[in-house]
């Protein structure tokens, strides 16, 4: 469903992305681990089209989308959150992901209709606040809900465009273990259809929603395969140093 | 996002009632103060669409006015077209040069953006300036108005005229608030709050910020139309940069991003001109003095302090509240 061939990405004399190879499955839940600076937000960056690379392929169920823009690879079905929080900070919770249906389903840009009173963003929304348990803020302006609300309608906003392949660039960064064990909730609760890709440091959360464990460090893939393994690799205990016993 | 509130709803009938009123009733002078108001009103509705809810600030709405001045009437004398094909014709030329502007613009943004349109408003008013084929420095003068009488009006009548160019203001206003009710007024407000997001939601954002300033400024081709009718003479001065920071004075005057705001601005702006420039010739200075007084406040402009006093929820209305809302 997506896969990268020797993506490489330099930084003048910084090589931030070396050589990755990845691919995921179609439903598939891949979690990436790794340690700060390991490169893992700049992969994302590549995968959404944000930043070019300086080499290598990425494919998009089938097709090289290497070239292609960042709308153009959202509109083939790919989604991200961020790591900061970046929201449309002037309008409310609802406002952001009526706007994020409407683009996905194409009603971003007519002049007749208003699509924040279209039925189908409007089931889309609901639906989406319900997952990301959104309801109770859905009117509050974005400016006046708290940290743990835009962490949630970050995530929102990705879903809201009812993507194929899902990137989350730590979601729960941030946020309470009571929040954080929403996220996992809301993990479980995704279609099954749905391929995922997260970056998280909660280990708990990595090797419970995780089928397979990708570990960045220094841009390189240092493992690749199922959590079990991950659990018992003595280079990751390594990486992690003393973090890797907490999990 | 843009929302009828009911205090907008209610300033706009108590606008419509008193414009239709004194237009009415009232004397030769009068009916020239209304049209400018009403003209002025026009080109700060165009400016308030990209620049309250686009961030799209322009200095280019001055020459794109002019543009539509120039266009219809050398579309009407030139080309020798009815004054109504040339009305067409004229905001249609001014919609689609407004739209490559913005094309062009789209990438920059803030001051660059800024930098930008006045660069073309610039070029526009030296083609026109330098140009024989503008009229140079002479300008053009014989520009007809439509002939309207087969629905039994005759526009060479200064109170028939006022009334043209108030239906004129009307019609702007409602292709105005549709559009910021419409997907591609949604989507420019988002682009305003977050570009990066809305791209990476799969909006291609130059095309939306094209389009906005387009029909932003096939508006204010109309409002050059009117005004090239109301004189029936135009010179190069219309395309002047300061017409475009004059129209930025009246939109922040009135409230940025309101719609309703930049009316009420138009008024106020026009009342103080001709009321203040009574007394003293130094009236810009009593405008600058004001404006000052606005900035500082921190209201967004009159309307907006009205607004805000009211406890209305900031400068784009209440959130929307669809039938969700107990979901
Ligand atoms: N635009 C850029 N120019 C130069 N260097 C950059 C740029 N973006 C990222 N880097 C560098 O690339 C490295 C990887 O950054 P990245 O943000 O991808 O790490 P990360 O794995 O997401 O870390 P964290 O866990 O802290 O989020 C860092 O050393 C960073 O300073
Ligand atoms: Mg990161």
């Amino acid at each position: 469903m997506l896969e990268t061939r020797n993506l490489d990405k330099s930084f003048g004399a910084i090589h931030v992305t070396r050589n990755v190879a990845l691919k995921l499955e179609k439903g598939e839940r891949r979690v990436i681990l790794g340690p700060n600076g390991a490169g893992k937000t700049t992969l994302f960056n590549q995968l959404v089209g944000e930043i070019q690379p300086s080499s290598g392929s990425i494919h998009l169920a089938g097709e090289d989308v290497t070239r292609l823009s960042v709308a153009d690879r959202a509109r083939r079905g790919l989604s991200r959150s961020y790591q900061k929080n970046t929201l449309f900070d002037g309008l409310t919770v609802w406002e952001n992901l009526g706007l994020a249906a409407a683009i996905a389903l194409g009603k971003g840009t007519g002049l007749m209709r208003d699509p924040l009173h279209d039925p189908e963003v409007i089931e889309t929304v609901k639906e989406v606040a319900a997952l990301v348990n959104l309801g109770r803020s859905l009117h509050a302006p974005v400016a006046a809900v708290s940290y743990g609300v835009r962490r949630q309608l970050e995530v929102g906003i990705a879903l809201a465009t009812r993507p194929k392949v899902l990137l989350m660039d730590e979601p729960t960064s941030g946020v309470g273990p009571e929040m954080s064990r929403g996220f996992h909730r809301l993990l479980k609760n995704l279609p099954r259809d749905l391929t995922v890709l997260i970056i998280e440091h909660d280990m708990d959360l990595a090797f419970d929603v995780a089928d397979t464990i990708t570990v960045l460090n220094y841009g390189e893939v240092v493992f690749d395969g199922l959590p079990e393994a991950a659990r018992n690799s003595a280079l990751l205990k390594e990486i992690y140093l003393g973090s890797w016993e907490d999990a | 996002m843009f929302r009828h509130t009911r205090l907008r709803l209610i300033t706009l009938a108590l606008l419509a009632i008193g414009a239709v009123l004194y237009g009415a009733f009232t004397g030769y002078f009068g009916l020239e103060v209304l049209t400018e108001i009403a003209i002025l009103a026009i080109l700060v509705l165009s400016l308030d669409l990209v620049a309250g809810f686009g961030g799209m600030v322009s200095l280019c709405h001055g020459a794109l006015m002019g543009t539509g001045a120039y266009a219809f009437a050398m579309l009407a004398s030139d080309l020798g077209l009815s004054p109504a094909a040339a009305m067409a014709g004229a905001i249609g030329l001014t919609g689609a040069v407004a739209a490559l502007i913005g094309a062009i613009c789209a990438r920059s943004h803030g001051i660059y953006f800024i930098m930008a349109t006045l660069a073309f408003s610039q070029m526009g008013y030296s083609l026109v300036f330098e140009s024989p084929w503008f009229g140079g420095d002479d300008g053009l003068s014989d520009v007809p108005r439509p002939d309207l009488s087969a629905i039994g009006l005759d526009l060479n009548d200064p109170r028939t005229f006022t009334f043209w160019c108030l239906a004129a203001l009307a019609l702007a206003y409602l292709v105005a608030a549709q559009v910021l009710r419409s997907g591609m007024g949604r989507s420019m407000v988002g682009l305003m709050h977050n570009e990066k997001r809305l791209r990476a939601l799969g909006l291609t954002a130059w095309r939306v910020k094209a389009v906005a300033f387009g029909i932003s400024g096939a508006i204010a081709g109309l409002a050059g139309v009117l005004a090239a009718q109301q004189t029936q003479y135009i010179s190069p001065g219309l395309m002047a940069w300061t017409v475009s920071g004059e129209a930025l004075v009246v939109v922040i005057l009135g409230g940025l991003g309101t719609l309703v705001g930049p009316l009420v601005g138009a008024l106020l702006f026009v009342m103080l001109r001709h009321e203040v420039s009574a007394f003293t010739p130094y009236w810009h200075a009593v405008v600058g003095m004001i404006l000052v007084a606005v900035v500082m406040s921190r209201a967004n402009g009159v309307y907006g302090w009205i607004e805000h006093r009211l406890s209305v929820r900031g400068a784009h209305g209440k959130p929307i509240e669809p039938e969700v809302e107990n979901a």
